[in-house]
């Protein structure tokens, strides 16, 4: 037994001599590896020099279009313009070669180059190209924009989100517009409009006069309607409004009825919304073509704030059936309602994002206000904000960013608009002429 | 042969089977962080933690109270983008030359003959009395200090003029890198300061060891000899063995197996060299979620190859995903290389070609 044995011990040693001398030439053998799991956060550095002005009448495009630029990268949080007074190298013609050492030499990670004209029949050209100045190549190809001398904002969001789109592979959204209730006045005699602006706040139109109360304004899907509620006729009514030509129709909901917290279907021929009769609020469907309509819900509880997901199949809404308000989940037919959310505190105004993988609502706890993201099965919340009054959020075409409403306490207070990125960065205000609350972003224009 | 000796055999070659082949199944080892903490003794934990000399508390003005409906209110100024900011590199100016003032030899005697005046004791407070508080914030703005030094993207020491040197080096400003976060933090999140306002400074860490290394050159050389013996040309394996030292291309695979393995911590440095400039703050969700692994050949002064980098596997993500991590990859290869990143020259042949796996699962939004 002892041969036995020791004979088996041979053959284990005879065996793993191979395997051990294996294991040491693989760790010897090939490239060294290491892995990277830690990295930093921090706005990655660019460079936009004035483009080059290509005829007389192109001058003045030439430092605007790439300040607007400059802006849009900036203001996302994501980006950090390098000064004009750092560059190193003139861009003096748009097909010139770059000088890449000297763009390196001043940190800027990519460069923007442009060139704009006017041509023949006065429309202006403008022309970029991105490179990544540290691998010494262009990002994607150039591209030229052409439009009116008096559309230059619009090119500069266009070659903003190209760029945008380029370095960081999200979907654009720079060329949008935001509908908005303008406010004026001191608060116990607030005069309100519905106004129409650039995302960036540039742009400024407004859609009603301030002769009577009007809320909740909402973006159609293709971005040529308005929803809104108004107290014209003294109970709250739902209108739908043309944009381009601010043509009003006030949509047929049952008599004596208050209806209101409307919102587009997806394919821009349906509404949800609220209507309350009886003491008792529920949600109903509207064709907008036939007026006909059909109840969601029919609970002795407050349904409201309804919102469709992008595939127009389900609705998340606000309901008190359970003691206090909280987020549900249904089919858009109606039928039973899931409920989404369950922490501490009181939820409201859920909408969901145009990618579909989030919630934003607005919370209350504590005595504050926060806006929050959440999954669609209510997992994985994060508080993004929180301030005296936080509400409202509607969400870039790209569902990367939030706009939302921040009221001010006290007599004095005024209402803003304030834009935060999803990861809860890049919290700012939203320039506007006057108050501003209840934003709803539009879809990116064509 | 008995039940004992049979069962003790069967137990030693088990054991020894698995000595040998265990490693084949070893599962990867559990992340884990290490943390530094410093041993401090109970009358440095005493000091710590006693509260304030009453004299000391008797000189601090009370704080005005907040109020408690601006502190909800961010002022425009706190939400600004980031860029408005940052020190524009135009601005930051060369850190000033700091003359090291000559050091009297006799102490400052103090003036005699005159008077001092000694305050009566302060009367007792009336009831009714409440100090002035003391203002929190100054009444003129202030200018923004000049840094420190200079904002780069790698941190250096300023160097110095050494006699010694054939060649002088070219005088080097003390740079260091912009703040950088690797973690977001919200406005909700955001909670009052609760941690300890002071602390001992932690004991410096004792002076590291130099770990004793083979002589790789010498060991290189030998193993050439040998090989070239068998040739019988000495002069053909010296060529070779000079020649495959200055071109890393030429006979990789063979020379690669010679060199000497890089440390854990040499492997370290160089982690820690790339992550300093792996910026993921501008990548996509779906881009956060892709790992990539990026191959890179390198010269013998440390720095890549800037058109040997290329992406040769990615994981979890889409083809456009891929392409934006990799980028990044890239970038932060090319920017903390630039200067060479510090390997052991000795030790080329095992880092001439790196795989680099970037995984930014710890970086994502959580």
């Amino acid at each position: 037994m002892t041969n036995v044995i020791l004979s088996l011990l041979t053959v284990l040693m005879i065996f793993s001599a191979p395997v051990l001398a294996a294991q040491e030439q693989g760790e010897r053998d090939g490239p060294l590896r290491i892995e990277i799991t830690e990295g930093v956060i921090e706005p990655l550095p660019y460079a936009v020099p004035d483009l080059v002005a290509e005829t007389e009448l192109a001058v003045e495009h030439a430092s605007n279009i790439a300040r607007v630029i400059a802006a849009d990268l900036s203001g996302t949080g994501l980006f950090r313009e390098i000064p004009r007074e750092a560059h190193i190298s003139r861009v003096t013609s748009f097909a010139s070669p770059v000088q890449f050492a000297d763009w390196r030499a001043v940190n800027a990670q990519a460069l923007i180059t442009g060139g704009v004209s006017v041509d023949d029949s006065g429309n202006l050209v403008v022309r970029f190209r991105l490179f990544d100045v540290f691998a010494g190549q262009e990002m994607g190809q150039g591209l030229q924009l052409v439009g009116t001398t008096t559309s230059w904002r619009r090119i500069a969001h266009k070659m903003a989100d190209q760029v945008y789109s380029r370095l960081t592979g999200e979907a654009p959204y720079f060329d949008s517009r935001v509908v908005f209730v303008s406010e004026t006045g001191p608060k116990d005699a607030r005069q309100k409009r519905i106004g129409v602006m650039d995302y960036d706040g540039a742009g400024v139109s407004y859609l009603t006069d301030a002769s009577s109360i009007v809320l909740a304004p909402r973006f159609s899907p293709g971005g040529d309607r308005v929803l809104y509620t108004s107290y014209a006729s003294g109970f709250p009514k739902i209108y739908v409004l043309d944009v381009a030509s601010a043509a009003r129709q006030e949509l047929q909901t049952q008599a004596g009825t208050m209806s209101f917290a409307p919102r587009f279907a997806p394919d821009g021929r349906t509404i949800v919304y609220s209507l309350a009769t009886g003491g008792n609020t529920d949600l109903y469907s509207l064709e907008i073509a036939t007026g006909q309509s059909r109840r969601l819900t029919s609970a002795p509880s407050i349904e409201t704030a309804p919102s469709f997901s992008p595939d127009g199949s389900q609705i998340v809404f606000e309901s008190d059936r359970s003691g206090s308000p909280q987020l549900y989940i249904m089919p858009a037919t109606g039928g039973e309602a899931q409920r989404i959310s369950f922490g501490q505190g009181r939820y409201g105004t859920p909408v969901w994002s145009p990618r579909g993988d989030l919630i934003a609502f607005t919370k209350q706890s504590k005595g504050r206000f926060h806006i929050g993201v959440m999954r669609t099965n209510g997992q994985e919340e994060r508080l993004l904000t929180a301030s005296f009054l936080d509400e409202g959020p509607t969400w870039a075409p790209n569902g990367r960013v939030i706009m939302f409403t921040r009221e001010t306490q006290g007599e004095t207070g005024e209402a803003s608009l304030y834009s935060v990125d999803i990861t809860g960065r890049n919290l700012k205000k939203v320039p506007t002429q006057t108050g501003a609350s209840d934003p709803s972003w539009s879809p990116l224009l064509n | 042969m008995n039940t004992g000796q049979l069962i003790s055999g069967l137990a030693h070659v088990g054991l020894i089977s698995v000595a040998i082949f265990g490693g084949a199944f070893r599962a990867e080892p559990l992340p884990f962080q290490v943390t530094e903490v410093t041993a401090i003794s109970a009358e440095d934990y005493a000091a710590l933690v006693a509260p304030p000399e009453p004299d000391a508390l008797a000189t601090i003005a009370t704080p005005e109270a907040p109020d408690a409906g601006s502190a909800d209110v961010p002022t425009p100024t706190q939400d600004a983008a980031p860029s408005s900011g940052q020190p524009a590199l135009s601005d930051i100016a060369p850190p000033e030359e700091v003359t090291e003032p000559l050091i009297d030899p006799q102490p400052p005697q103090p003036p005699e003959d005159v008077a001092v005046l000694v305050p009566e004791a302060a009367p007792d407070p009336a009831p009714d009395s409440v100090p002035e508080p003391a203002p929190r914030v100054a009444p003129e703005p202030v200018a923004q200090p000049e840094p420190d030094v200079e904002i780069d993207d790698v941190d250096r020491q300023a160097s110095e003029a050494d006699a010694t040197a054939e060649t002088p080096a070219p005088d080097e400003p003390e740079t260091a890198r912009e703040a950088a976060a690797s973690r977001i933090v919200t406005e909700a999140e955001r909670a009052e300061a609760a941690a300890p306002s002071q602390s001992i400074r932690p004991k410096p860490r004792p002076a590291a060891q130099p770990e004793a290394e083979p002589e790789p050159q010498e060991t290189q050389t030998a193993e050439a000899s040998e090989t070239s013996s068998e040739t019988g040309s000495v002069d053909a394996a010296l060529t070779e063995a000079l020649g495959g030292a200055t071109e890393p291309a030429a006979g990789q695979d063979s020379r690669a197996a010679q060199g000497p393995p890089l440390t854990a911590g040499e492997k370290d440095g160089l982690r820690v060299a790339v992550q300093e400039c792996w910026n993921v703050g501008a990548l996509s969700s779906d881009a956060l979620s892709t790992t990539v692994v990026v191959a890179v050949s390198m010269q013998e002064d440390g720095r890549p190859v800037t058109n040997s980098i290329e992406m040769i596997d990615a994981t979890g993500g889409t083809v456009a995903s891929a392409r934006q991590a990799f980028e990044a990859a890239r970038r932060a290869i090319i920017r903390c290389g630039a200067r060479g990143f510090d390997l052991p020259v000795e030790k080329y042949a095992s880092w001439r070609d790196i795989e680099m796996t970037f995984n930014p699962e710890r970086m994502r939004i959580k």
